[in-house]
């Protein structure tokens, strides 16, 4: 008999960031008014997976089939502003493509500004 | 009533042209429009200027129970016999149009429509307002004789009898909205609309003229408070009546939306047992002073392409 637990479940590997991406400015770091949108799209487009606090806990993480980072851990936050953007808004398998939910650069900026505001907490 | 009919198509889209023109001359600065004005394409029992990105299909559900003045006998209309549902699809095939099929328990209707947002309110004000058309066509697919012996033409030569045609099924509903996101948390919107049906019974009108007002006012980052209030207008001179039998009374509706990224779900009390638009405005006899209430609920799901 096979049992899958969720603690059996692994991260998924490596991510292939293209160069264009890793080296991307973000062009709202520290823009406050940006604060509420980038909690706001958080809360429609992310909170089902990653959970309120981005803990990888949301209603609908069990059905993944690899284990959601912590987005306040330092394997997340230490990458550039461009690889999250990359991560979040272009995607790949279970971690949908957002570029036609969120059309506009500023709201996505603002996503990945409350991700960077969540290792704060 | 022909011209009357041009007449009020020419006032529903005139203002819409010439604002496209106004604001164009403003496009020095690039000014991108509001941050999601309302969360769904839906209002309840209207539309909202809102239509999703360009390749966008969307699948919903529209439910309303019976009313719910028996109370506790049939769980506040629960399990009343009088609901209705409505199944619908939309398609998105380029930004800011979009064209529907749907299809409704009520009088067995079909339903083609499409809305066209012309305006969209922008992040700097250059355009204050939103602007949308929206229109639609249902044809009644109950059986041939639930329509009786057929028409019938009374004149002073007597009365003449003929048969039921395709295009008498037919009714048309044609609808001018203007909306404003006034903060993140409040979105308002009027409208104004025109309903015909091809064939009513003698006592009727076949046109009706109505107004709409409808908003929702955000109260969590996920839920919002919505009502709508469509109010069909009792004008004489399109009136083919010395005095109005049962005239439509007006819809009333509140409730809560929650939504998601692919969902939104409303769930409300409102007044009209109709759901699509021209029913509502030339059927609905419920009263919301007289217990006539019913529980209702809309899922839209969206996918894109």
């Amino acid at each position: 008999m096979a049992f899958t637990l969720p603690q059996d479940k692994e991260y998924g590997g490596e991510w292939d960031i293209p160069e264009e991406y890793q080296n991307m400015e973000n062009p709202y770091t520290g823009d406050k008014s940006l604060d509420r949108v980038g909690k706001m799209l958080y809360t429609k487009h992310c909170k089902s997976c990653h959970g309120s606090k981005g803990e990888g806990d949301g209603p609908k993480a069990a059905s993944m089939s690899v284990k959601i980072r912590d987005l306040a851990s330092s394997e997340v936050q230490e990458q550039s502003d461009g690889v999250l953007y990359y991560q979040s808004i272009i995607g790949r398998d279970d971690m949908p493509n957002y570029e036609k939910k969120i059309p506009v650069e500023e709201d996505r900026w603002a996503v990945i500004n409350y991700i960077r505001s969540l290792k704060e907490k | 009533m022909g011209i009357m009919k041009k007449y009020i198509l020419l006032l529903l889209i005139l203002p819409g042209l010439t604002l496209t023109g106004a604001f164009a001359q403003d496009g020095e600065k690039e000014d991108i429009p509001v941050r999601a004005p309302f969360e769904s394409g839906y209002l309840i029992d209207n539309q909202t200027t809102q239509i999703p990105i360009e390749g966008t299909l969307e699948y919903v559900i529209q439910h309303k129970f019976g009313t719910m003045e028996n109370g506790l006998s049939d769980v506040w209309g629960i399990y009343s016999p009088g609901a209705n549902v409505r199944l619908g699809l939309n398609y998105v095939p380029v930004n800011n149009f979009q064209v529907g099929l749907g299809l409704t328990k009520k009088n067995m209707y079909t339903d083609l429509n499409a809305k066209w947002t012309i305006l969209e309110q922008t992040r700097e004000n250059t355009i204050p307002l939103a602007v949308a058309l929206y229109g639609s066509l249902a044809i009644d697919g109950r059986n041939k004789n639930t329509f009786g012996t057929g028409k019938v033409w009374h004149s002073g030569e007597g009365t003449k009898e003929f048969d039921i045609v395709f295009s008498d099924r037919f009714s048309y509903f044609s609808q001018l909205i203007v909306g404003r996101k006034f903060t993140h948390w409040l979105s308002l919107q009027a409208g104004a609309s025109f309903t015909h049906y091809n064939m009513v019974g003698s006592v009727y009108d076949h046109d009706k003229i109505g107004l709409h007002f409808n908003g929702r006012i955000r109260f969590s980052m996920q839920s919002s408070f919505i009502f709508n209030y469509d109010v069909p207008l009792k004008i004489k001179s399109i009136s083919e009546q010395r005095e109005w039998v049962d005239h439509p009374k007006p819809n009333l509706a509140f409730g809560v939306e929650i939504s998601t990224s692919t969902h939104a779900f409303q769930i409300y009390m409102g007044t009209a047992d109709g759901i699509i638009p021209q029913d509502i405005m030339m059927w609905n006899q419920n009263d919301w002073t007289d217990n006539g209430l019913a529980i209702g609920f809309t899922i839209t799901r969206l996918w894109n392409f």
